[in-house]
């Protein structure tokens, strides 16, 4: 028996698109419309102050209008049936009418539970109380507001990284800045005016003033990793590519920041690119291991952030030890036919019915699937290995041939083929090794883990039995095993919050880096690792 | 019977099984036959075997290659310590990556098919420096220098393949000593092998190990 909250269907329609959300009972509808495409106007943090989320109502049960919308809307608009989304709270199942829609932005809210309570001890600050912390990420860029006086989030954004069409892994994207000097000034400039276009949108919606509040921004904390703090920055991505760089710190810090300051029209903030760790591993790590708490437990503690580039890190108490696989496309859908990110229309999550055969896909924003996002490429490959379509070599027991192994009838989209099976493999079978070869660096074994953090790509979709089943996690309990969807950016939020002290110095102070590529035995562990099956919680013993 | 061991074997194999194979292989070995036997009636008939299907299919999956190919080398090496006398060896290959390039996997699919066919192995491991793969494969009276290279620019960089054969033109090594490459970078312009001068390429692991030995061949025709 479960005390979930309870659920209902928020239905929006909006020039000729509609939005079938599924919300907990009384959650606001412009809430609830900024993690989507279809946005309400703004130009207040929900507030009611502004009248200009207009919505119409169709159907359902909400509650009653509010004082706000007593003031804004007329009576005759308020029996036409017109509302203030930021006022609306959704009691059932409701239908309502957007004509008039903010401009098309390709920054969305993170829904709520997605984040991290974050509590700091906050700076004694008179001036420039405002913060902005910032994950830049290779797919993904998230930022967010703060009020560092009363250590209260405003608002925050999630939007692609625009470096995309440069490269969707990091090889590639920095082999393309280092064509010319044109092209990488063209690759950081589009970084930076996505970081400012994020918190533009926030100012503008969210807070109602743009140009007087940039100046109140008084510290702006930014992590990433190695290559993408160099492409920002300008710096460091010519000794990115040689791996006689890896091991060490690179400076891929700005080499003068009051350009940034006057760029971003930041007149008196506190700018801070968080240093990576070595050249393969970046300041996100780092950010996730403060946004996880991974030190605080009295056990040994592991984390895994699985994206474009893997990165992890191992607590056994005393020191962490960090290290990074390119484990991660395949997750993010790279490489695979059907793959794509955590869009609309991405199926998320497979399950298989009572009757033991048909499969039910859930996608994203309940659209027509469109493809696998990762958690449902490994829903689909656990289920497909659990009925024996697929043996643990990675072979369809029979061939399905040049369509694939389709998951829907008829929608070519959900086609699993032989070749994604082959790139799942590699991928989960790099980041097992990588887990097994920290645990095997600190003497530990699978046993003594005490926790189990995953972070990155997933999100809190992750079926975890699946990804047990094929080997991608261990077969620890699941109270051991903990989901984060943004790790990184509450790790910025925090030190957003101690100002005064460098969380990210004092944990990089703890880590040593390895490098798997020197580690004798990490080859044969990984084809070990490649075949479709649990981990072997006993075999880092005896390694 | 001989075919039933093959049949198993085979299909252990392609299901990827270690330890499947292993045993189809003590149960041989029980049978009475000999390390010589297994070695060349069933491990290297099965490697040519997936030679097969591999160029017929193109679909063909990549960690099925670096398990069959670690499967073919672990049984050779089992079977290499029971031999009654050294096996005669075919040839000598130096391997590695060529510099800047740390990714390790695809001379390992190579390198497990070589020794079970019988070529003698050095490896010299990841990020490789052109002046080492000559020097080693002169120390090692080697016929190959086989560099793997996954990135566009350890495959066409100056001091990757195109610094080996520089050195092998100017120290008159060239009828001696072959070069051969792969990696992804070979698969996307199959005419890159000529433009970074080297003698010949693959396509994937497997193939490379035939490549391989052709030039070995080919060195020692002289």
């Amino acid at each position: 028996m479960s005390f979930e909250s309870a659920l209902a269907t928020l239905i929006v329609h909006s020039d000729g698109e509609t939005q079938h959300l599924q919300v907990d009972v009384g959650t606001c509808v412009r809430d609830a419309l900024d993690t989507t495409a279809i946005r309400v106007r703004a130009a207040c943090g929900g507030t009611g102050s502004c009248g200009a989320c207009v919505i119409k109502y169709l159907s359902g049960a909400v509650n009653p209008a509010t004082l706000a919308e007593y003031q804004k809307l007329s009576a005759s608009e308020r029996q036409e049936g017109l509302r203030l989304a930021c006022q609306i709270r959704v009691v059932g199942d409701t239908e309502w009418l957007l004509e008039h829609p903010a401009h098309v932005s390709s920054w969305k809210s993170i829904a709520p539970e997605d984040l991290i309570p974050v509590e700091g001890q906050l700076p004694e600050l008179q001036h420039f109380i405002y913060g902005l912390a910032v994950d830049l990420g290779t797919t993904h860029i998230r930022i967010s507001l703060w009020n560092r006086k009363t250590g209260q989030r405003i608002a925050n954004r999630s939007g692609f990284n625009p470096q995309s069409v440069f490269g969707a892994d990091v090889l590639n994207r920095l082999n393309a800045a280092l064509l010319t000097d044109n092209r990488s000034l063209e690759m950081a400039q589009l970084a930076r005016q996505a970081v400012l276009e994020a918190l533009r949108d926030i100012l503008a919606r969210d807070i109602g003033e743009v140009s007087p509040m940039l100046k109140e921004i008084g510290s702006v904390i930014i992590a990433g990793n190695t290559a993408m703090l160099a492409l920002l920055s300008l710096n460091g991505a010519n000794q990115l590519l040689n791996p006689d760089n890896w091991q060490q710190p690179i400076d891929c810090l700005p080499l003068g920041h009051d350009t940034w300051q006057s760029e971003w029209n930041l007149p008196n903030a506190k700018i801070k690119l968080e240093p990576a760790l070595a050249g393969f591993v970046g300041s996100d790590l780092t950010a996730d291991i403060i946004g996880t708490r991974l030190t605080e437990a009295a056990g040994a503690s592991l984390l895994v952030d699985i994206g474009t580039n893997t990165e992890l890190a191992l607590w056994d108490g005393h020191r962490l030890l960090v290290t990074s696989v390119p484990g991660g496309p395949a997750f993010e859908g790279v490489g695979i036919r059907n793959g794509m990110s955590a869009e609309p229309g991405a199926i998320y999550r497979v399950e298989r019915l009572d009757d033991g055969h048909s499969l039910k896909l859930s996608t994203l924003g309940a659209a027509t699937a469109r493809g696998f996002c990762g958690s449902g490429l490994i829903d689909m490959i656990a289920i497909l290995l659990e009925s024996g379509t697929l043996k643990p070599s990675g072979r369809f027991s029979q061939n399905p041939g040049p369509d694939g192994f389709l998951a829907e009838a008829e929608n070519p989209k959900t086609a699993v083929t032989p070749g994604d099976v082959d790139a799942l493999q590699r991928a989960k079978a790099a980041i097992a090794t990588a887990m097994e070869t920290l645990l095997t660096n600190s003497g530990l074994t699978w046993e003594s883990i005490e926790r189990l953090c995953v972070c990155g790509t997933f999100g809190r979709h992750l079926n975890i039995r699946h990804a047990q089943a094929i080997g991608l996690l261990p077969s620890l309990n699941n109270d051991k095993i903990e989901l984060y969807a943004n790790a990184t950016l509450a790790g910025c939020e925090k030190a957003l919050l101690s100002d005064g002290i460098s969380l990210f110095d004092h944990y990089a102070a703890l880590t040593q880096v390895i490098n798997l590529s020197y580690v004798p035995g990490y080859d044969d562990l990984y084809i070990n690792n490649l075949r479709l099956r649990p981990i072997e919680m006993h075999s880092v013993i005896n390694t | 019977m001989l075919d039933d061991i093959i049949n198993h074997y085979n299909e252990a194999v392609f299901d990827t099984d270690k330890e499947a194979a292993f045993e189809v292989i003590d149960n041989a070995l029980a049978e009475g036959y000999t390390p010589e036997d297994i070695i060349f009636k069933v491990v290297i008939p099965a490697i040519n075997e997936m030679m097969a299907i591999i160029t017929k299919d193109p679909d063909a999956n990549l960690a099925q290659h670096f398990m069959t190919a670690q499967i073919a080398s672990e049984v050779t090496e089992k079977m290499l310590l029971q031999f009654k006398s050294p096996p005669e060896i075919v040839g000598r290959v130096v391997i590695g990556t060529a510099v800047g390039d740390l990714h390790s996997l695809g001379k390992r699919i190579v390198s497990g098919c070589l020794k079970a066919m019988m070529v003698e192995i050095i490896d010299l491991g990841v990020n490789v420096a052109a002046e080492r793969f000559v020097d080693e494969a002169i120390a090692h009276d080697a016929q190959v220098i086989a560099i793997s290279a996954m990135m566009v620019h350890s495959a066409t960089g100056e001091n990757g393949c195109r610094k080996v054969r520089k050195l092998l033109n100017e120290q008159g090594l060239e009828s001696r000593i072959k070069i051969a490459v792969g990696g992804a970078p070979f698969r996307f312009d199959p005419e890159l092998y000529k433009t970074v001068g080297a003698d010949a390429w693959a396509a994937d692991g497997i193939s490379a190990a035939k490549t391989i030995v052709d030039l070995i061949h080919e060195v020692n025709a002289k």
